[in-house]
C-alpha cells in the first residue's frame, strides 16, 4: 500500500526523447510520443525513477493536488490461497517485501491472485517497487513464479531482467568450497525456513 | 573537558534540506564536549588525514601503494574505468577519496600511456548522489568529461556466475579494464558483517537491481555476502579486473592506501582492519546504557557518522555485529522484513533495536534511504517543518513522519528529549573527525568503560571474529 502524493512533469523544452524515462519506469506510466516524454498522470506512482535518471534534467516531481492511496485489499481474496502462494515462494505472508512502501508478501500475493501478472501491474496496484526501486524485484518474481506465471520483461526496457538464485538453490559444491569464509549458507536457510512458517500476527490469528 | 570538534558542514543536495535551514548544530549546545578517539583507544594507528598536510598525504600514499601494482596489461590504446562508489565521498568530508581517485587517474596515464580513463561512480539508493559529488569535487573536469554517475536501474546485462545469472550495470564494465577504487571503512557492517567487505561493491554499487535484491531478499543475512564474490569471480569480471586501490580507514581517520592486483589478498587485510580497528568502537558503543541520539550529518538517517560508526550500527549495538553465530543483528533489512503486522518480530529470537537509544533528535539528515523502521521503533523528534515535508515527499520515507513528531528548533527538540527520557547522555552523529561530540556525562562514561572493552576485544572477541572469517589471528594489519 502506498500514498501517491507526487507526479512527474516533463519540461518539453528540455526533453530530447531519449527514452531513458520510458525504460526505467516501473509501471510503464511514461512514454515517448513524437519525440517527447508523456506522463500518464493516473498511472504515475511518484517513484521518481524518471526524474532521477533523465540525462537532461527535464523531469520534475510536483505535489499532486489530490493524493491517493493504492493497495490491494487482502480481504478481497481467500486468505488460504494467499498463504499457500506465499509459502510456495518461501515467504511468510506478513514478511515485508518492500521496505519503502511497507508492502508485505501477502499483498503482492493477493494482487497476483486478482490478476496482476507482471511486475509492472503488481507495482501499479500495490505501490511495491515504487520507492527505492531496487530491493524488491526478486520477491515479486518469486511470487509470480510460485503462481505459475513467467512474465516477460518490457521490450527494450531496463525495468528488470530476470529471477535470480535463492538460498535454497545454492549449489552444495559452492557451500562446501567456502564453508570457512563466514557465509553460513545452511544456517541462513534454517533461519529463512523458520520465518516462513512463523505464526502470523494479523487479525486472523488473534 | 575538551571543546567540541567542528562537525561536518551541511551540504547542498536534492536529498537534504537547504543548508541555510540548518540552524544551530547539536554540538553547539551548552554541556557538549568531545572525546578524542585516541584517548579511548591509545592503540589506534596514526592517520594521514585529517592532518596538517591535508590530502597531500593521500596522494603520496596512493602513489606508494600502486608502485607494487602490475599495470602492464593496460596498453595505450585501451580504455580503463575507474570504479568509485558514493560512500567514499562521505568519508571525512570526501576530499581524501577524491584525491585517491585523481591520483589513480594520473598514475595510470603516466605508467601505461592510456588516455581513455573514465570515472564510473556507483550509488546506493540516491541515484543522483555521485553526480552531485562529481560536480562538487571537479571530477568531471579532472576526468576530461569522462566522469559519470551510474545507478542500479540503468541498462544492465547478464553475468554468468557460479550462482547462475546475476546482473551488472553496463556502463560499469564498458571499458577494456576496470580498477576497483574503494575504501576499508566498515560502514554497513550490519549487512556485510565484515565478510568480503572489499568485494561488496561488485554486488552493490556496480550491480543492477536484480543482484542487489538477491543480496537483500533471497539469500539470508550472512549468505548474502556471497553475491558479490560470485560476480567478482565470474570469468567476465576476472577478464576485465586490473587492480584495486583502497583508502584504509580507521575510526579516527585515513590510515593509508592499500593496492593490489589480488583483491582477495587485499580483502583479507581489510577484514582484519575492520575487526581490529572498528570492533572496539562498536563494542564500546554497545556498553552505553541510555542516551539521546542526535542526527546531524549530510547523509541519510542510517549513514550519519560518529567515531566512524554509522547510526544503523549503533541501532544494533546491543548485539555483537561481528559475531557471525548471531544470524540477525537488531537492524538489517532482513530483520526489518521479519517484523509482522503488529510491529513485533515474527521470531522470538530477533533482537530489538538498541534499547539504550531512548530518543532520536533528527536535526539534520537526508532522505533517500528507507528509514521508517527507525522512527517506528525509536521515539523520534524531527527538527523543522521543511525537513519533515521533505521526508513526506520522499518515496522511500512516506511513513517516516507517521511515527515522528516535529519540533520548531533543535533546542526545543533536545529540551523535550531530555525532559521526556530523563537522561543527560547525548551522542551526536555529526562526523566529527578524530573524536566524538557528546555530552559530558556520556564522555565520562565512555572514558571509564573503554579500557575494559579494549581488553575484552583483544583477548576474547577479536580471536573469535577472525576465526569465523577464516583469517589467521597473527599477521600484519596491512
Amino acid at each position: 500500500m502506498k500514498i501517491v502524493n507526487m507526479l512527474a512533469v516533463v519540461d518539453v523544452a528540455k526533453c530530447t526523447g531519449c527514452k531513458t524515462c520510458e525504460r526505467v519506469c516501473p509501471v510503464l506510466a511514461i512514454k515517448v510520443v513524437n519525440k517527447v516524454a508523456v506522463v500518464d498522470e493516473k498511472d504515475c506512482r511518484s517513484c521518481y525513477a524518471c526524474e532521477q535518471r533523465c540525462p537532461e534534467y527535464a523531469i520534475a516531481m510536483v505535489k499532486r493536488a489530490h493524493p491517493f492511496v493504492v493497495g490491494v485489499d487482502i480481504d478481497s481474496v481467500e486468505y488460504e490461497r494467499v498463504a499457500r502462494l506465499c509459502a510456495k515462494a518461501r515467504f511468510n505472508p506478513e514478511q515485508l517485501v518492500c521496505y519503502c512502501s511497507a508492502t508485505r508478501a501477502e499483498e503482492v500475493a493477493a494482487a497476483i491472485l486478482k490478476g496482476a501478472d507482471t511486475p509492472e501491474r503488481i507495482s501499479l496496484v500495490t505501490g511495491v517497487r515504487t520507492g527505492c526501486k531496487v530491493e524488491c524485484i526478486e520477491p515479486i518474481l518469486r511470487l509470480l513464479e510460485a503462481a505459475g506465471i513467467q512474465p516477460v520483461p518490457p521490450k527494450g526496457g531496463w525495468q528488470w531482467y530476470g529471477r535470480t538464485v535463492t538460498a535454497w538453490e545454492i549449489p552444495e559444491a559452492t557451500k562446501k568450497k567456502y564453508a570457512s569464509r563466514g557465509f553460513y549458507f545452511d544456517e541462513d536457510i534454517e533461519l529463512l525456513d523458520r520465518v516462513t512458517i512463523a505464526p502470523l500476527q494479523g487479525r486472523r490469528e488473534s | 573537558m575538551r571543546p567540541v570538534i567542528p562537525p561536518i558542514s551541511p551540504r547542498s543536495s536534492q536529498y537534504g534540506v537547504d543548508p541555510a535551514l540548518v540552524g544551530k548544530r547539536v554540538c553547539e549546545l551548552p554541556g557538549m564536549t568531545s572525546v578524542a578517539l585516541s584517548d579511548l583507544f591509545p592503540d589506534l594507528p596514526q592517520v594521514i588525514f585529517p592532518g596538517a598536510g591535508g590530502v597531500a598525504g593521500v596522494r603520496r600514499a596512493t602513489l606508494e601503494a600502486v608502485e607494487k601494482v602490475d599495470m602492464t596489461k593496460i596498453r595505450p590504446e585501451h580504455s580503463v574505468n575507474i570504479l568509485a562508489s558514493h560512500h567514499g565521498f562521505t568519508l571525512l568530508g570526501g576530499e581524501p577519496y577524491t584525491e585517491m581517485l585523481k591520483t589513480l587517474r594520473d598514475v595510470i596515464e603516466q605508467r601505461t600511456g592510456c588516455r581513455d580513463i573514465r570515472l564510473r561512480a556507483g550509488v546506493g539508493l540516491r541515484f543522483r548522489e555521485t553526480e552531485e559529488y562529481i560536480r562538487r569535487y571537479g571530477l568531471d573536469r579532472y576526468f576530461q568529461g569522462k566522469a559519470i554517475g551510474v545507478a542500479p536501474i540503468d541498462e544492465g546485462f547478464p553475468i554468468a556466475t557460479e550462482l547462475g545469472t546475476l546482473y551488472g550495470i553496463r556502463k560499469v564494465y564498458d571499458a577494456d579494464w576496470i580498477v576497483h577504487a574503494h575504501n576499508s571503512d566498515v560502514r554497513e557492517v550490519h549487512f556485510h558483517r565484515q565478510v568480503d567487505r572489499a568485494v561488496k561493491p561488485f554486488g552493490m554499487s556496480y550491480a543492477r537491481i536484480e543482484t542487489r535484491s538477491t543480496y537483500h531478499q533471497n539469500l539470508g543475512p550472512r549468505a548474502a555476502n556471497f553475491t558479490a564474490r560470485a560476480i567478482f569471480d565470474s570469468p567476465f569480471v576476472q577478464k576485465k579486473f586490473a587492480f584495486a586501490s583502497f583508502l584504509t580507514v580507521a575510526p579516527n581517520g585515513i590510515v593509508g592506501v592499500d593496492a593490489d592486483n589480488d583483491l582477495y589478498a587485499l580483502n583479507d587485510r581489510v577484514t582484519r582492519l575492520g575487526c581490529t580497528l572498528y570492533g572496539k568502537m562498536m563494542t564500546l558503543f554497545g556498553e552505553i546504557d541510555e542516551c539521546i541520539v542526535a542526527l546531524d550529518f549530510p547523509c541519510p538517517v542510517v549513514y550519519v557518522f560518529a567515531a566512524g560508526v554509522i547510526y544503523a550500527n549503533f541501532a544494533g549495538a546491543n548485539t555483537d555485529l561481528y559475531d557471525l553465530e548471531l544470524p540477525l543483528p537488531a537492524y538489517t533489512w532482513y530483520t526489518e522484513a521479519f517484523y509482522g503486522k503488529r510491529g513485533k518480530p515474527l521470531l522470538e529470537d530477533i533482537p530489538p533495536l538498541n534499547p539504550a537509544i531512548r530518543m532520536c533528535v533528527h536535526n539534520y539528515a537526508w532522505t533517500g534511504y528507507p528509514s521508517a523502521f527507525f522512527s517506528e521503533h525509536i521515539p523520534t523528534v524531527m527538527v523543522g517543518q521543511e525537513q519533515a515535508d521533505l521526508f513526506r515527499r520522499d518515496p522511500q520515507n512516506l511513513n517516516y513522519m507517521k511515527h515522528a513528531v516535529v519540533a520548531e528548533s533543535m533546542e526545543s527538540a533536545m529540551e523535550f528529549a531530555k525532559k521526556t527520557t530523563g537522561t543527560e547522555k547525548v551522542l551526536i552523529f555529526d562526523g566529527a573527525m578524530g573524536g566524538i561530540n557528546l555530552s559530558e556525562p556520556l564522555a565520562e562514561f565512555l572514558l571509564q568503560k573503554a579500557p575494559t572493552v579494549a581488553r575484552r576485544v583483544d583477548e576474547e572477541l577479536l580471536p573469535k571474529w577472525l576465526r569465523q572469517r577464516g583469517i589467521p589471528l597473527s599477521g600484519a594489519a596491512g
